[in-house]
């Protein structure tokens, strides 16, 4: 379970990409080899030759995500160019019986985009129009493949943005945005990408095209669209995706406070939320993270901290004002010896360059290191942050912590240096045991990243089998051959018993009252 | 499934999986991309929005992630298959992911050793084989190049380049040339350049002034420029005449032994002139030469005086801000859209000089070019080997710049001057296009604004 | 004949009962107040806890009794009329709030609870769940399963921004737990989005966290008069466009004229100059005030009449843009249509009078949901006289239905929870 570089690594049991003869044990369906034959030669009709990839070379630079850690070279590697191409491809999938992943910009850090052996790799990244910008009703349609700060930009000089904002947010593209549920800094104010997505064109995973939800909100019937945001490419593929615009705010301040320990940080923070105050941003950094993120882009962050805060606040001008005036009194009660307030728009960027690159930023200091995702209850930081720091000072293993305080959202780096033998497993000790803590205190193994191939070992600790299986009911209805991203999300998959077929309406004998459907 | 290769193994440095013959591999022993820096990438994908291979085709192979991991799969034991040197062939080298990686992924390196393990190891197709030879035998050479002035200026002349463009009948013949011809700007007469130019008013330094190939021949207004504001902020300007290519073409396209050979003479050449700096007008000699020191690094004759040299060199826009202004800066009325060149954007860091000096002078308002950080396809010689995808680019670059409305394009690269002018004139919206040091010269010497801007061309009967 | 089956009916019913019984400890004959839209039931359980409520939902698959969940019975009626109801799953008996954490912005409830009751328990911290309770008593469960909202939502969301956990009982029994008590959490399918306006057909909800918002120090509500369709869209643009980040926007609309009301809230210092913005954007007929305006947060119709005293009741939902052509399309209506609801959000609610003909009704329905549908949107008649129901598609047509089913397929393969009720008949 790591966002690991440069290791050799292959999946833990039960775990990982699973190899053909472990995964009919599992009972995961897999594909005959001469089924991928036959969608290609289907695929080529309905694909440009450009987009279809098949040379050995070509597909291995596809065989991970962003988690580098886990790699499967696909079968076959498709690029469709529009909703039609895709769904096409989608069909020959389901007709052949072949598995398909879903994949947009690759950036994914739970290696939710892992390729099939045995399976088709459906690629995104040529489907990126903004189709339709509608300022008046508050919407963009835009296709899966667009990337989630190109929709901001386009809309931008409407007076709106589109919110939510992962560190990714210039690589990462709106479909694996969908998939994953993703959040960003601002989600504490603004919520998650399932708040701001009112509908979406969906191919299921027998190649149906349908449209859910719409323009409007409160779409009558079962809120699919809301079951398909954060299914992680397990219920379908996004080939349209509308979303909600928001106004740009009258006015942003950003706020930069030097605390001397994560403790007097979190107490800033609390004392924040305790005042009524909704920031659109708290974000917290410490020693660790400082040094990497100064060695990468040089914030400039305050010399000697032991935890930083960034904290924004955006609306009305006049709120605003108020507001800041008491996040800059409480930071200043709690501890903060030294407090930056971003004048203009480059040294608002620089403060958030810092914590944006920091993922990243810790290359600079360890050659290997796992990004965690947890989620805890904001008032137990405090408390977890210091059980971290014991797990770090038993282990020897050094964990620098990057994380969204203000809703709880922990991102510790676990450090490690593969070229030390025994490092790797103490770093992924630690990691589990981080995501224990997480569960132990109330809280989730996954804040944005999502489950993945990564912690689907981790699910059992959150949720029970009737739990598990009840999820996967839905899985069933949309996808019971278990052909989209199977082995992801689910340690093991559900059988979905006797395949029904496509029943359209209600069956005639049973509308004339003549037999009931049992 | 797949592993990557140890990070160590006994045998030091290797590259390659313990127990695989190093023979099988894409690469062989003489300075292959280097494993750690490999390692080095995270994955994180931050470098592909700013990609313009990616940007076109969003395919993984044609992204900068997408190239390392091919070398990395040359340096697990793969064989360097014609898809892997397709893709890296491909890339324009604008640097601009090194800009966007957060994990300082050193792609130049490792993009310059790929190449020149391609040119060693790789077999090429004649006709491609036929046209790199025609350019490296062309563009380091300005005296080859200047024989070429003549005729191209006939050709324009006469008019006979428009018909040859109208008929398609040197595309016909070759793409490649027809993108040479297009991108060959309208010639203006060559000013020549004295050895030695004294400074007005107080020295404050004393600088070498690298003339350059292209620069120089198809350009030589922008030298005269360079000397007349070097010298108007307080330098002597030494212009020594044993100087000839940086290497910077060759460097680029893994021409190794080329590029050392010209940048030992080059190093040579300002040695013996004796000066404080080297000023290079042209982005792509400048990033070169300040690599010199990697180049030469295995040379121990010229290791250290390579360091030393690369310490000196300096754009042009860098050493005027190192300086500071001296000179009266008249007003120029005009709007003006710079764009950064990759070479000194993303390969030296030089994006704020530029801007500074331009908005330095009374009246000139500047304006951002959207997708500032995209290529616009000239890369060296890129647009002539791949004509393609460096129009299509040429004509987003254009697009972006004819939306700021501006009177006036800047830029600081011959290559991108020659790309973004052909993209411009297809276009159809004729704006004026200068090299930022002849913005500054316009403005020092007092030249009005409308000398900037394209003449009315009386074509149109 | 007859007869026999008659009374292996009864012998069955009376096996089905006593394991009702051993389920439960309040098992009870239903009368009439137990009517679920015009249904008789047989019997009302009323289980006080999860547990309990998965017994009794076993003891109904063992019998094969269809089950009609139900809160507080505020909106029993919405909906189509169930097929069948043989019993009334009560969950009044479920009406403990389970936690408070005021420093993480969480608060949990059993589905019984009423929000009336949460909203107190939190208010005591300055904090509040951001949902209108626009039918006054309703419980946490039944506005989950109807998804109901008021003018707050352009601010805070509906239910399906603010439910982060939930606890539901399987038409077979099962007891399953999706999302948790984090606001962040991205572990496992978002069960709970499923349940919100479920109308009790997928599952039981018993138990739900939500996300809370800090109580706002001051609001002000801004009105002005709009003459036409056209201008209650300009003006509804204006706002929403503008920087006076309105908490709610609400129309309140009739015989072609209406009045638009923003609710602004926050620090008081910047409500006071918000509210002086929103009084410039809307020109000089406005008016502001500390009081919200006269049926605020209350749907245009009387909660209270039952039978064939009730109107019919509309939800409009529709692109923004769609306003003016909404308004208009209710104007041209043939019959006095009142019209209440989030402008800013684009969903309404309008009813017309009970004693409206079928066939006029029904060309009402159709006329005003055509025009919703062109602009993106949707109308569900949530409740009208039982012969006036009857005569009206009720959901409307319903994209996506084959997968709809399919879902409510594996949830309730026997079609035991308030079959018919939902779309498509569902």
């Amino acid at each position: 379970m790591s966002g690991t570089h440069g290791t050799n690594t292959t999946a833990g049991p039960g775990v990982g990409p699973t190899p053909p003869e472990a995964t009919e044990s599992t009972g995961q369906a897999v594909a005959r080899p001469d089924a991928i034959e036959a969608v290609l030669g289907r695929v080529r009709a309905i694909v440009p030759a450009e987009g279809v990839i098949s040379e050995h070379s070509r597909l291995r630079t596809y065989e991970c995500d962003g988690l580098a850690h886990y790699k499967v070279t696909p079968a076959l590697v498709v690029i469709p160019e529009d909703a039609r191409q895709l769904a096409g491809v989608v069909r020959a999938c389901a007709e052949a019986g072949v598995p398909f992943v879903a994949r947009g910009s690759g950036t994914g850090l739970s290696g939710g985009a892992l390729p099939r052996a045995d399976g088709v790799l459906i690629v995104t990244a040529r489907m990126r129009s903004v189709l339709d910008i509608r300022a008046e009703d508050q919407r963009a349609v835009v296709e899966p493949g667009v990337i989630n700060l190109d929709v901001s930009r386009a809309v931008a000089p409407h007076g709106y943005y589109y919110a939510p904002d992962p560190s990714s947010q210039q690589v990462c593209s709106i479909g694996g945005n969908l998939a994953e549920n993703s959040g960003g800094a601002h989600c504490l104010k603004y919520g998650f990408t399932t708040n701001h997505v009112t509908g979406a064109e969906w191919v299921s995973p027998d190649g149906d095209v349908v449209q859910l939800g719409g323009l409007a909100p409160d779409t009558p019937g079962y809120d699919l669209l809301g079951a398909v945001v954060g299914s992680e490419g397990t219920l379908g593929v996004a080939t349209k995706v509308t979303v909600r615009l928001t106004r740009l705010p009258e006015e942003v301040r950003t706020l930069l406070a030097g605390f001397a320990s994560t403790d007097e940080a979190g107490a800033a923070t609390s004392a924040i939320i305790a005042e009524g105050v909704v920031p659109a941003a708290i974000e917290m950094m410490d020693a660790l993270a400082i040094e990497a993120a100064e060695a990468a882009v040089q914030p400039n962050y305050p010399a000697g901290a032991g935890a930083v805060l960034v904290i924004e606040l955006d609306g009305a001008a006049d709120e605003v004002e108020h507001e800041f005036a008491a996040v800059e009194r409480l930071c200043r009660d709690n501890g903060a010896f030294e407090i930056r307030v971003a004048s203009d728009p480059t040294e608002r960027a620089l403060i958030w360059k810092g914590r944006k690159s920091a993922f990243a930023a810790v290359g600079r200091i360890s050659p290997d290191y796992i990004v965690q995702d947890g989620v805890i209850p904001r008032t137990a930081l405090p408390e977890v942050l210091r059980e971290i720091a014991h797990l770090s000072e038993s282990s020897g293993v050094r964990v620098a912590n990057v994380f969204h305080a203000g809703d709880g959202n922990l991102h510790p780096l676990v450090l490690f240096d593969e070229s030390v033998p025994g490092s790797g497993e103490a770093a992924e000790k630690v990691s589990g045991a981080i995501l224990d803590l997480c569960i132990k205190h109330g809280g989730s193994i996954t804040g944005e990243h999502g489950v993945g191939i990564d912690k689907a070992a981790y699910m059992p600790r959150m949720f029970n089998d009737e739990d598990l299986d009840t999820m996967q009911l839905v899985r069933c209805a949309f996808d019971p051959q278990n052909i989209s991203n199977p082995g992801k999300v689910f340690p093991t998959p559900r059988l979905c018993g006797e395949v029904p077929g496509k029943r359209k309406g209600v069956h005639p004998l049973q509308e004339a009252g003549v037999a009931e459907v049992f | 499934m797949t592993q990557t290769p140890p990070q160590s193994s006994q045998a030091g440095q290797g590259p390659v999986e313990v127990g695989m013959p190093s023979l099988m591999g894409a690469f062989d022993d003489h300075r292959p991309p280097d494993a750690a820096l490999v390692g080095d990438c995270v994955h994180c994908g931050f470098c592909l929005p700013t990609c313009p291979t990616y940007v076109l085709w969003g395919e993984e192979m044609d992204s900068p992630r997408g190239r390392i991991y091919l070398m990395k799969e040359g340096l697990e034991g793969e064989p360097m298959t014609d898809a892997m040197v397709q893709h890296w062939d491909r890339c324009l080298g604008c640097m601009a992911c090194v800009t966007a990686c957060p994990s300082g992924v050193q792609y130049d390196k490792l993009i310059e050793a790929t190449r020149a393990q391609v040119e060693r190891r790789h077999e090429r197709t004649a006709k491609d084989r036929a046209l790199r030879g025609l350019i490296f035998s062309l563009f380091p050479h300005p005296r080859r190049l200047r024989l070429l002035r003549g005729p191209l200026r006939g050709v324009q002349r006469t008019g006979l380049d428009r018909w040859m463009r109208r008929t398609g009948l040197l595309e016909r013949l070759s793409p490649q040339l027809a993108a040479m011809e297009s991108l060959a700007p309208r010639l203006g007469r060559p000013i020549p350049l004295p050895e030695r130019i004294s400074a007005k008013g107080p020295r404050r330094a004393t600088v070498g002034m690298l003339t350059g190939c292209v620069q120089g021949e198809f350009f030589p207004g922008v030298n005269a420029a360079t000397a007349r504001v070097l010298q108007a902020e307080g330098c002597d300007v030494v212009v020594p005449r044993s100087q000839g290519c940086c290497g910077a073409l060759s460097h680029h396209n893994g021409r190794e032994a080329e590029a050392q050979k010209y940048a030992r003479s080059l190093i040579d050449a300002f040695e013996a002139a004796g000066v404080d700096y080297v000023i290079v007008n042209a982005a792509g000699c400048g990033s070169t030469m300040k690599e010199y020191a990697d180049l030469l690094s295995d040379d121990p004759a010229y290791r250290d005086r390579a360091r030393a040299f690369s310490g000196k060199v300096r754009d042009i826009s860098e050493i005027l801000v190192e300086l500071g202004p001296v000179a009266t800066r008249h007003p120029l009325e005009i709007s003006v859209a710079y764009h950064d060149a990759c070479h000194l954007g993303h390969a030296q860091g030089v994006r704020a000089q530029p801007r500074e000096l331009l908005r330095q002078i009374p009246g000139v308002e500047l304006r951002e070019i959207a997708e500032a950080e995209l290529c616009c396809g000239s890369a060296g010689i890129y647009n002539i080997l791949n004509p393609e995808p460096a129009r299509e680019l040429g004509d987003r670059k254009a697009a972006n710049i004819v939306a700021t409305g501006a009177d006036l394009l800047v830029t600081a690269n011959p290559g991108c001057l020659m790309q973004v002018s052909a993209a411009i004139e297809r276009s159809g919206h004729p704006m004026g296009m200068v090299h930022t040091v002849e913005v500054l010269d316009a403005s020092i010497s007092g030249v009005p604004a409308s000398e900037l801007l394209p003449p009315q061309r009386p074509e149109r009967s | 004949m007859s007869e026999t089956r008659a009374s292996s009916r009864a012998t069955e019913n009376a096996a089905a009962r006593r394991a009702l019984e051993e389920a439960c400890g309040r098992v009870e004959d239903a009368t009439e107040a137990d009517l679920v839209d015009g249904v008789q039931p047989d019997l009302v359980a009323r289980p006080t806890s999860t547990a309990e409520v998965s017994e009794v939902m076993r003891a109904a698959a063992a019998h094969g009794l269809v089950v009609v969940p139900r809160g507080r019975g505020t909106k029993i009626t919405w909906g189509a009329p169930p097929a069948r109801a043989d019993v009334v799953v009560d969950t009044s008996g479920l009406d403990q709030v389970l936690e408070h954490a005021a420093g993480d912005l969480v608060a949990g409830a059993q589905a019984g609870t009423r929000l009336a009751a949460l909203q107190e328990v939190v208010a005591g911290a300055g904090q509040r769940l951001a949902i209108d309770e626009t039918v006054p008593g309703a419980s946490i469960g039944g506005t989950i399963a109807a998804a109901t909202s008021g003018p707050g939502r352009v601010a805070t969301g509906t239910v399906r921004d603010l439910l982060i956990g939930v606890t539901v009982v399987r038409a077979d029994g099962v007891v399953a737990k999706a999302g948790g008590r984090v606001v962040k959490n991205v572990a496992g399918y978002d069960l709970g989005k499923l349940v919100i306006g479920s109308f009790g057909t997928l599952a039981v909800v018993t138990e739900a966290m939500f996300r809370l918002h800090p109580e706002p120090d001051a609001r002000s509500y801004v009105s002005v008069p709009v003459a036409d369709p056209a201008e209650a869209h300009r003006r509804t643009q204006d706002v929403v466009h503008s920087q006076v980040v309105a908490g709610a926007v609400e129309l309140d609309w009739s015989a072609g004229a209406g009045t638009l009301t923003l609710m602004l809230q926050g620090v008081a210092r910047g409500v006071e100059g918000r509210t002086s913005t929103a009084l410039r954007v809307l020109g000089d007929s406005a008016t502001a005030s500390t009081r919200a305006p006269e049926g605020w947060g209350r749907y245009p119709w009387d909660l209270g009449a039952t039978g064939d005293d009730r109107r019919v009741d509309m939800k409009l939902a529709f692109a923004l843009s769609g306003l003016s052509d909404v308004l208009t399309a209710v104007d041209a209506a043939g019959v006095p249509v009142r019209l209440r609801g989030s402008a800013g959000a684009g969903v309404v609610y309008a009813s017309m009078p009970g004693d409206t003909d079928v066939a006029q009704a029904g060309a009402v329905v159709e006329r005003l949901r055509a025009t919703c549908a062109k602009h993106g949107g949707s109308l569900v008649v949530l409740d009208a006289p039982a012969a006036v129901k009857r005569g009206l598609d009720v959901w409307g047509p319903v994209p996506a239905l084959d997968l709809m089913r399919r879902v409510k397929d594996q949830f309730d393969p026997d079609h035991r929870l308030a079959p018919g009720r939902f779309v498509g008949g569902i």
